[in-house]
């Protein structure tokens, strides 16, 4: 199922690239329906419709049956999809310009966690290409779910010889840690909702031999675009922590690729991790509903020397953990190219041999991706040097108050610093004084202009009170 | 020459009658105007009452650091104050190297919280290291009891580090001369000077004074009500210093009242005497990029409202575009600046 979903994909786009007319949009929809005829019963029908501006130059009539026969060798004619499912598709993006169903046979020999696959490739799918509104709608042993995958916010990546890429740039939901806080200690703040793609540019890659003898010819390479979540520009003093690294590779039609794992296994071999500042990186043994699509390391870090017994001050303490996406895109062109077909059997063979063809060129990918890695960890270790100065500092400002607090004889000077930060004496006023310190050092927001910036909802302290700030 | 002779200081005599009157004349609108205006001829430089605010944030890189620094100033201070003890600016400087990174954050601090809070250094028990050297006829006790006398003719005594803690002082000086550099100072101490000209105190700040030659030069006027000269170079650097003196310093400025003396007057080097004197052109510099720069500064200052002749000497300097040290004036004669250069001066008046 998904290697048809794949092919759809391939063809709308391949089709609607042919047939786009100058200055047309790449916004638009795609609708993936799935439904079984009857309960119990072994085969799925597929439908697939599009519409919207990134398709305009699609002619599904134009579809030969010997294509056809090579991009769907397992699929049977459908039946027509109810009209129902096509009318709020249309509703919303207009006209269809590609309606197309097929069947697929012994549903019941299928991965147990097919639907969960089928998501994660359209999950990926929609980050490289966030024009497009895709709905997934799964009418399944006598239920319905439907899915949606549509970028919040979207930035476009161009380069004077690149084509221009528009990026889901929407800060996922479980990286959104300002509101997993249980303490709420900054009143009105804004955090930015998404992230800030960074291109790092194309590198030409070799066609090794192999491809060559299947056919493959032309100028092949890779452009490497890099996005970091969740974003902590306007917190200038957060600690940040690299903890995971996602690499996508996509195929020169912007669908993305799965694997090739043996390339990736070897990269944390390959990456010089202490230059880095890295202890490490690691592979996961095993394949996380997270990670379906595209090959994730997480990131061993040296470990901070300062341990903190308190549980507000460790959550206060805690660096930011982040996540490094790096796509892949491969990029390929071919001046004898001038057929459909052509350009399908081109993005079928890359598909094919991506791996001889990473292998091929290693060190320069290698060095590519260090790089990018690189400049995400010079960020990450520029914050690092600065929260020790801050901390080096607040040592002092801490220490420097307390000793004129507790030298003081003046009673009633003791009492109006005790009152202030709600303590009952001098051991409590450094506590609470250090972390209000601390919090006031870390949490310092400054505006970026090009952040996706909200409101965040005031917090209040789970114990009912405020505190007030120095 | 008998420098005990009443006519040889007749004119400083009577110049001294003129300071006392145009004290005794003076009403409190003249010091204490109701809107301060940052240069007054009766005090000098003042800070102005619309003063602008400094914010330093302890959430922010650039300054982090200052506010740790300000902080552990102000505790030290306060540990001072509460065991009333003193320290230099050089033993807090030392008390955390690493934090402090250089002596000059240190001072710049010290002067910050002193304006801050508006009281004087000394009361935060920060006292700064004198350089000034004193020599003459002088004697007083310091805070501590020790008697102090400035009258032996071969050496001076350091500049007290406590100028306020300063008491019973007694002179029968007729004035008080303020030289520019140690090397005349040293000059006129080899030379007997006080003995030649005596009774006198002469002062030295080894060029930019520190706050505590100022406050001796205060202390001395309000003590003692005697014409205060200023012997500095015939250059634009020593006009400016002279003019700290006189009228105070920007950085200063808040204290204005407790270490300027308005009264100073410019004794030589005179931009005109090295015409007059015929100087030896082979001892004359010109003046360089930055004099003139200078220079042109000064002459937009607000002192020269109140001192058309030192307006006129100043523009003599700019169109001659020379400068002279004192020491030029050994190239006339090797004792010229004691034996006829100054003793001249003094009984004829020769101040501006």
């Amino acid at each position: 199922m998904l290697q048809e979903i794949r092919q759809v994909l391939r063809l709308v786009v391949l089709m609607s690239k042919q047939g786009r007319r100058h200055g047309s949009g790449s916004t638009g929809g795609l609708l993936i329906l799935l439904w079984d005829e009857e309960a119990g019963a072994q085969r799925l029908n597929c439908t697939v419709a599009a519409a919207g501006s990134w398709c305009s130059g699609v002619e599904i009539k134009a579809l030969q049956l010997d294509l056809k026969g090579r991009m769907f060798p397992h699929v049977s004619p459908s039946l027509e999809p109810d009209p129902e499912d096509l009318i709020p598709f249309t509703e919303l993006h207009g006209s269809l310009r590609l309606l197309l169903s097929f069947q697929m046979k012994d549903a019941r020999h299928w991965p147990s966690d097919w639907q969960s696959d089928v998501e994660a490739v359209l999950q990926a799918f929609s980050l490289a290409n966030a024009g497009i509104q895709i709905h997934l709608k799964l009418k399944f042993a006598q239920k319905t779910s439907v899915r949606d995958f549509r970028a919040k916010i979207k930035a476009k990546v161009s380069r004077a010889d690149q084509p221009p890429l528009l990026l889901d740039v929407s800060c996922p939901e479980q990286k959104r840690w300002f509101l997993s806080k249980p303490h709420g200690w900054a009143k009105r703040a804004s955090w930015c909702q998404g992230g800030h793609p960074v291109d790092g540019g194309r590198l030409p890659l070799g066609i090794p031999p192999q491809a060559m003898d299947g056919g493959l010819l032309g100028d092949l390479s890779v452009r490497l675009v890099t996005l970091l979540h969740p974003c902590v520009l306007q917190y200038p003093n957060m600690p940040t922590e690299l903890k995971s690294i996602k690499v996508l590779v996509y195929n020169p039609c912007n669908i993305p690729v799965s694997g090739p794992s043996g390339f990736f296994q070897t990269l944390p071999s390959s990456m010089d991790c202490q230059h880095l500042g890295l202890r490490g990186l690691q592979c996961p043994a095993h394949k996380d509903p997270e990670f379906r699509v595209g090959t994730v390391f997480t990131t061993e870090q040296w470990e901070n020397e300062k341990k903190c017994d308190d549980e507000e001050q460790e959550s206060s303490h805690l660096p930011v953990q982040q996540s490094l996406l790096l796509f892949l895109l491969l990029q390929h062109r071919n001046p004898f190219c001038s057929h459909l077909s052509d350009f399908v059997a081109a993005d079928m063979l890359i598909e094919h041999h991506l791996e001889e063809i990473l292998c091929n060129n290693k060190p320069a990918v290698m060095a590519a991706i260090r790089t990018e890695i690189g400049n995400a960890m010079k960020a990450q270790n520029q914050r690092k040097k600065q929260q020790e100065k801050l901390n080096s500092a607040a040592e002092v400002i801490l220490s420097s108050t307390m000793s004129i607090v507790s030298c003081s004889s003046n009673v009633d000077f003791r009492n109006a610093c005790f009152d202030l930060m709600k303590v009952a004496d001098t051991h409590a006023l450094s506590s609470h004084l250090g972390e209000s310190l601390r919090r006031v050092m870390s949490w310092r927001f400054l505006p970026v202009g090009r952040c996706y910036s909200t409101q965040m909802e005031e917090n209040l302290l789970h114990h009912g009170s405020t505190k007030s700030e120095i | 020459m008998e420098s005990g002779s009443t006519q040889f200081f007749f004119l400083i005599d009577k110049l001294r009658i003129q300071l006392l009157n145009s004290i005794e004349g003076a009403t409190e609108k003249d010091y204490f105007q109701e809107e301060i205006s940052p240069f007054d001829s009766g005090v000098g430089l003042q800070m102005s009452s619309g003063h602008s605010v400094t914010t330093v944030k302890s959430n922010c890189l650039a300054s982090v650091t200052k506010f740790a620094q300000i902080l552990k100033i102000l505790s030290v201070i306060y540990r001072l104050v509460q065991s009333n003890s003193y320290a230099t600016k050089r033993d807090v400087y030392y008390n955390n190297t690493q934090l402090f990174g250089s002596q000059r954050s240190v001072d710049t601090i010290v002067d910050d919280i002193s304006c801050m809070l508006k009281v004087s250094r000394r009361a935060l028990h920060v006292m700064a290291t004198s350089k000034g050297l004193i020599a003459g006829d002088l004697c007083y006790l310091e805070e501590d009891g020790t008697r102090i006398d400035c009258r032996s003719s071969s050496a001076a005594v350091s500049v007290s580090s406590n100028v306020s803690g300063i008491r019973n002082i007694v002179s029968s000086a007729k004035f008080v001369m303020i030289v520019e550099k140690d090397a005349t100072f040293q000059t006129l101490l080899n030379d007997d000077f006080c003995r030649k000209l005596s009774p006198c105190i002469m002062i030295t700040g080894k060029g930019v004074p520190d706050v505590n030659s100022r406050l001796m030069v205060k202390k001395l006027w309000d003590t003692l009500q005697i014409p205060i000269f200023a012997l500095v170079d015939a250059d634009p650097h020593g006009f400016e210093i002279m003019c700290i003196y006189k009228y105070g310093s920007v950085a200063m400025s808040f204290e204005a009242h407790s270490l300027t003396v308005p009264s100073v007057m410019w004794l030589g080097l005179l931009p005109s005497d090295l015409q007059r004197l015929m100087v030896p052109k082979r001892s004359l510099l010109p003046l360089t990029r930055r004099d003139e720069n200078k220079l042109n500064s000064l002459l937009k200052r607000p002192y020269f409202a109140s001192q058309p002749q030192w307006q006129k000497e100043m523009e003599l300097m700019q169109q001659s575009k020379v400068k002279a040290e004192i020491q030029s004036l050994a190239d006339i004669a090797p004792d010229f600046l004691t034996s006829i250069y100054l003793p001249n001066k003094l009984r004829y008046g020769g101040w501006l």
